[in-house]
């Protein structure tokens, strides 16, 4: 575990908007291992989407430094952050983000693409039967369920096996039982060895991690190991009376 | 094989909206049909008219009179060439490098007729010499041409075209009969063999009498049209019209060298082509013009459909560039989405135009059509371009989304 695969340092980002100066992320110190399983949450404007956004390289803090499996990202130029976001980092969205004109399979191959890879069909099958859904691979995503739809992001995130996999609110469109199934998925991704950055206000998924980082006003409030006690708190923190499993078996 | 790959996906994008995409390549698929049906008629009308100029035969020269002015403004036509201009013409003493001169006044739309049966017909009047200048033979066992006799006594006879003679006397044989030209009686002396075209005449649809006939009889005029002329060889064309300038100007005592203009026109068949094909030049850069400012309107629409486009695939935009795609790819996309929208119209639009162009033939009967490679090849390339350049914008707003705001977009 001290191999670490994010290593933030003093990270700050501010935004303007209008006369005012928005301090969404105030000296932010995190450090990520290999194979760790990671939740990051807060309230809505508490820095975790900003935090999330850095560190997928989607946008450059305005200070600190942050070192990305061995590479110090924070100064590259687009064209090198671009590489970074197709070779190390598998993007899981909310809202799933999926071309709706193409299949399920094409959709699994546009990392490929961009990464001027060659044999993208195959791989992209590999990718849909490692998610479980190689048999809806020629179907476009209106065919598709919410949760076979978050499959497929995810068969698209992994495809380049980036040894980290970002998810911004994966079940947040999904009803409970989907929600479960996708989360099931990421456990079993992470034991095949995924590094996985999970970011979620509901605190019943963030107790699904090993790690829970909790953000408020863009600083860090608490980062601790999820243990008993910890998930208890948490999910008697959770709204609604949504079933989830108990933790990892 | 990446390129393959965008313009697989840019395929597979307008296969998703075919309306639209149909609709914004409108403006480029109309253009490029009226063009390619414009050229075509242009071509078609160029090669048929190239053709006629080629049956007069490269050693035939056309004397016209010249436009009367009178206060330098046009009154008409000099009233001067005469039946003896073309005598004169054919005498070998006076101009040894003419080989035949040929007399012509021309009536349209004459009515010809055999007892209860009516032909409208173009009359030539003419001499001998017409039939012998472009090897044109009366049809085996049917009479003879005109002849010198004919027209030093004024003879009112006729020889008919082939399908003037067929409209009038079915498979009959018409020689010895008599018809009326214009109510005046004529005696069919002759029918001519079937020929088509020669020059800009439809000599079938023809009747020929003797020129002096014509004038004093059916025109009641004085002066010719025009009188063909045939140098001995195509090489002595120029001493053939200098031989004619110097004849005609003494005849009608015209003092150059005081001040004195031709009151005649003197024309090859080379130079009246030449002529021509700059008149249609002047034709086809209009055309071109005009294409060029469909292409521009058809450049807008384009342009419009590609704005509203990369504004409805904001999101798409963003995963791409979260995924890994660089800035040039997005532009990439978008430019190989525009140029293939553009060429696919412009395909289109070669198809329509050519649909058109046969279509006018047919209906028309008279216009000649064809389509070049190189007008069907200009017009896909100027399609592409035209994609390509209203591409330009729209794909670098494409490229310079932030990604982080194109995922936020709703």
């Amino acid at each position: 575990m001290n191999d670490p695969i994010i290593s933030i340092r003093g990270m700050t980002k501010h935004y303007r908007m209008g006369d005012t100066v928005v301090h969404a992320l105030d000296g932010v110190d995190l450090n990520v291992a290999r194979g760790e399983f990671v939740s990051i949450t807060g309230a809505s404007g508490s820095g975790k989407s900003t935090l999330m956004h850095l560190i997928g390289c989607l946008d450059r803090p305005t200070a600190g430094s942050y070192v990305l499996a061995g590479q110090q990202v924070d100064r590259m130029s687009d064209r090198q952050l671009a590489r970074v976001r197709n070779r190390s980092i598998g993007f899981v969205f909310q809202t799933f983000n999926l071309i709706n004109r193409t299949t399920a399979v094409d959709n699994v191959a546009v990392p490929l693409i961009y990464a001027r890879a060659r044999g993208t069909r195959a791989r992209a099958m590999q990718a849909l039967r490692r998610v479980g859904l190689e048999h809806r691979a020629h179907h476009r995503p209106s065919e598709l369920s919410g949760g076979e739809r978050q499959r497929v992001a995810i068969a698209r995130a992994l495809v380049n096996n980036p040894p980290l996999l970002l998810a911004d609110e994966p079940t947040g469109n999904l009803d409970s039982r989907t929600g479960e199934q996708i989360l099931e998925l990421f456990h079993e991704l992470h034991a095949a060895g995924v590094t996985i950055c999970l970011v979620t206000h509901e605190m019943a998924v963030a107790a699904q991690a090993d790690r829970v980082v909790r953000m408020r006003d863009g600083r860090i409030l608490e980062d601790r190991p999820v243990d008993e006690e910890l998930r208890a708190q948490l999910l008697s923190e959770r709204t609604g009376a949504e079933k989830l499993r108990p933790g990892r078996g | 094989m990446f390129v393959l790959q965008v313009i697989w996906m840019a395929l597979r994008g307008l296969r998703a909206n075919l309306l639209r995409s149909l609709l914004a390549t409108l403006g480029v698929i109309i253009g490029v049909a009226a063009v390619i049906s414009a050229m075509s008629i242009l071509e078609g009308s160029q090669r048929d008219i190239v053709e006629r100029f080629e049956s007069l035969g490269s050693d035939t020269i056309i004397i016209t009179p010249a436009l009367a002015r009178s206060g330098g403004r046009v009154t008409g036509i000099a009233q001067t060439l005469s039946v003896e201009d073309a005598e004169a013409l054919a005498d070998p003493r006076l101009c040894p490098n003419v080989k035949a001169a040929a007399p012509q006044v021309t009536l349209r739309n004459v009515s010809i007729k055999y007892f209860s049966r009516n032909d409208e017909v173009e009359v030539m009047g003419t001499s001998e010499a017409f039939a012998a200048m472009y090897s044109y033979r009366v049809a085996a066992g049917m009479g003879r041409f005109l002849e010198r006799e004919d027209v030093n006594a004024k003879a009112k006879v006729v020889v008919l075209g082939h399908r003037v003679a067929r409209n009038l006397f079915g498979g009959a044989n018409p020689v010895g009969q008599a018809v009326k030209i214009k109510g005046v009686p004529f005696r069919v002396v002759g029918v001519m063999e079937k020929r088509g075209n020669i020059g800009f005449l439809n000599v079938d649809r023809q009747v020929f009498v003797p020129v002096t006939t014509a004038m004093s009889r059916l025109m009641g005029i004085r002066f010719l049209h025009n009188i063909s002329v045939q140098a001995v060889s195509p090489e002595r064309v120029d001493a053939a019209i200098a031989e004619i300038k110097r004849e005609l100007r003494r005849r009608h005592d015209i003092r150059i060298r005081t001040g004195g203009k031709d009151d005649f026109q003197i024309a090859s068949q080379e130079e009246q082509r030449r002529q021509f094909q700059e008149v249609s030049q002047i034709f086809q850069v209009v055309l071109y013009s005009i294409a060029g400012i469909s292409l521009v309107v058809g450049g807008i629409g384009i342009m419009n459909i590609m704005l509203v486009s990369v504004t409805e695939r904001t999101r798409e935009i963003g995963v791409r560039i979260a995924v890994g795609a660089q800035r040039i790819d997005i532009l990439g996309q978008f430019l190989i989405e525009a140029s293939i929208i553009s060429l696919l119209g412009g395909a289109f639009g070669v198809g329509m135009g050519c649909l058109m162009a046969d279509l006018l033939e047919n209906a028309t009967q008279i216009l000649e059509t064809y389509t070049t490679t190189r007008a069907v090849a200009w017009a896909l390339a100027m399609a592409t371009l035209t994609g390509i350049v209203s591409g330009i914008y729209p794909a670098y707003k494409a490229s310079s989304l932030d990604p982080v705001e194109a995922l936020r977009y709703e």
